[in-house]
């Protein structure tokens, strides 16, 4: 009975994490009324600044957030103000443009390529960091002390992401914008402008939890693809646009890949959350939290 | 002489060019290259119809071509059924998956419908790869299946030189685009062009749009799986990773993309235009730029979607028009 709690504590610790990398995906999604399939690549590109900034600078791992954040929300601020802007500026009467998708689907087969091409195949973990492979003892269960900060890092984010939308100016904008974009737009809100920092925040929480993995995870160019995919999962189970959702989603995830192995092959379980998705998709698209949207 | 003529005519050249090239054309490097192209032009025209015409962006096509690869694979190495037969039966197999998949999500709308393509795919590529023995059927899981280069002949569909696969492929090739002529003017091509653009519409108008989308599907799913036959027996081995990968499903949609989705040619522009690259920057550049050709995919991809979003095949055609009625036109005029 101890080893399914444990599995189950554990499931939850990690699946946080994977809420933590779809947050942003959620976010995005909840505004803007697209999917970035980039999203993976963008968890990819923050784990790579991560993981050169504690390189060359030796910074305790978590301190690189200093870097890490305020590069990745540039960086997400360009993409939508470069490439995903003209799109809706092109389709205004468009309410999900499909072109975003395969927009974004092309900066993701263009970073994960460019790292391939950069940084090579192999697989990086930081060697001599202080947190690689420590644990902490609970009764007789054992968790690895990266991941509990990093359960702590999803919970304190997704909390901060939440007050910005409900307390702060900007993020009402945010919130009218994505009920009604036209209606938002009437009352003096600058759409294009709130797309800009939706997309940015949106990467930015790619970056915090990229830092969060980078202790205890390899790097390699195609690690967002590995995400990517458990990521559109997690927001459609949580609910696309739901920021506690996402973080829900991603603990039923972590849940079934850690207790799925005690009652069949691991690998099958990786059928399970697929099958989980569909289920979801057709009967009740709109996810865990999500809104009724008009589909 | 008559512009439809004089625009014609140099395609039928094009097409006869082809049909001989072998006779002139001997290095197997290139006529492996050439078959590929020709694959990726006839799953991409098989994709076209339900991804372009029917104005969704299915995200799993590949499923479709393990379908086929397996089906026909399976049955000839443990019943010993020719490939031709084997073909046949997965294609219906495949058919019926696709109206599967379609029932539920034809419903949903565009991202929704994608990332429900993407896990369907994979979920069947999960499944594949855990599955040693379906029943008496032995799968393998993830160590795929091997076809033993025994018997080669017409009827087991195996041939120790690359010609006859480049006739083959260039007759389904030649096959699926005629078909795809006929849909787009048959009603259905109507109805699915109608129910992609405005489906409420088309709704409204007393067109089907639920049905034809599926009979799209069907058709689709149907010519892929082709592909996935001709796959196997053109490679002599399948694994799940090989045939039913995620990259193949997003290759083929890029090309669609890139060439023009909805239109005849636009698939085959595409694969003329995409293929090359990817296989001569992996010849000449696979060892020191790994990756390269998908970064250019990515580039052009995003480049084409910004300013000709319905793909290369508009402004291309237009230009071609424009030289040819310089060509011939000219001498008309003098005339």
């Amino acid at each position: 009975m101890l080893f399914i709690i444990e599995d189950t504590i554990n499931g939850i610790i990690m699946g946080s994490i994977y809420g933590l990398a779809a947050l942003g995906l959620t976010i995005i999604f909840g505004v803007l009324k697209v999917i970035n399939f980039a999203h993976g690549s963008m968890l990819m590109v923050a784990m790579y600044t991560a993981y050169w900034a504690v390189i060359l600078t030796g910074l305790h791992p978590y301190l690189t957030l200093l870097i890490v954040v305020p590069v990745m929300f540039v960086f997400g601020y360009l993409l939508q103000d470069i490439l995903i802007k003209p799109i809706f500026k092109a389709e205004k009467d468009v309410r999900e443009p499909i072109t975003v998708i395969i927009v974004t689907t092309g900066v993701w087969y263009i970073l994960d390529n460019l790292a391939l091409l950069v940084f090579g195949p192999q697989y990086r973990n930081i060697q001599d960091n202080p947190l690689r492979g420590k644990m902490i003892e609970i009764g007789d269960m054992l968790i690895s002390v990266p991941k509990l900060w990093g359960f702590c890092a999803a919970i304190v984010t997704t909390a901060l992401i939440y007050l910005f939308l409900q307390k702060t100016r900007m993020g009402r904008a945010v919130r009218a914008t994505s009920l009604d974009r036209d209606a938002a737009s009437l009352q003096g809100i600058n759409q294009y402008k709130v797309y800009n920092i939706t997309v940015g925040i949106g990467t930015a929480v790619a970056g915090v939890a990229g830092v969060a993995l980078v202790p205890f995870y390899n790097v390699f160019p195609s690690v967002g693809v590995l995400f990517d995919i458990k990521c559109f999962i997690i927001v459609v189970l949580g609910g696309l646009g739901s920021i506690w959702g996402a973080l829900l989603g991603g603990m039923i995830v972590g849940v079934i890949e850690s207790v799925g192995p005690q009652f069949m092959a691991a690998t099958w379980t990786e059928a399970v959350v697929y099958a989980l998705f569909l289920l979801f998709l057709f009967f009740k698209p709109s996810g865990l939290f999500g809104v009724k949207y008009d589909w | 002489m008559n512009p439809r003529l004089y625009r014609k005519l140099p395609l039928v050249l094009a097409a006869v060019g082809a049909f001989a090239l072998p006779l002139v054309l001997r290095s197997p490097t290139y006529l492996h290259i050439l078959i590929l192209l020709y694959l990726y032009a006839y799953l991409t025209t098989s994709w076209n119809l339900v991804g372009g015409f029917a104005g969704v962006l299915p995200l799993g096509h590949a499923a479709f071509i393990g379908i086929g690869a397996y089906t026909s694979t399976v049955l000839s190495l443990q019943y010993g059924i020719s490939p031709w037969a084997g073909m046949l039966v997965g294609a219906l197999l495949s058919a019926v998956v696709g109206v599967i998949i379609g029932l539920p999500t034809f419903k949903m709308r565009g991202a929704y419908f994608a990332l429900a393509t993407i896990a369907f795919a994979e979920g069947i590529r999960v499944m594949v790869e855990n599955i040693d023995y379906l029943g008496p059927l032995q799968l393998n899981g993830p160590r795929g299946l091997q076809i033993p280069p025994l018997k080669t002949g017409f009827l087991n569909f195996m041939f120790a030189e690359k010609e006859p696969y480049y006739y083959i492929i260039l007759l389904m090739l030649t096959g699926a685009l005629v078909l795809t002529w006929f849909v787009s003017r048959s009603k259905l091509g109507y109805y699915l062009v109608a129910g992609g653009e405005e489906p409420e519409a088309a709704q409204a108008l007393g067109v089907n749009v639920a049905r034809a989308k599926l009979i799209a599907m069907a058709m689709s799913s149907f010519l892929t799986a082709f592909a996935g036959t001709f796959w196997a027996q053109f490679t002599l081995y399948i694994h799940p990773k090989s045939v039913m990968s995620l990259d193949i499903s997003f290759e083929i949609a890029f090309i669609a993309l890139i060439g023009g989705r909805g239109s005849i040619a636009g698939p085959v522009l595409g694969a003329l235009l995409l293929r090359p690259v990817s296989d001569f920057s992996r010849i000449y550049f696979g060892s020191t730029l790994p990756g390269l050709h998908l970064v250019i995919f990515g580039v052009v991809l995003i480049l084409v979607m910004l300013y000709q979003p319905r793909g290369l095949q508009e402004p291309l055609t237009r230009i071609y028009n424009r030289v040819m009625d310089r060509i011939c036109g000219g001498r008309e005029a003098a005339a």
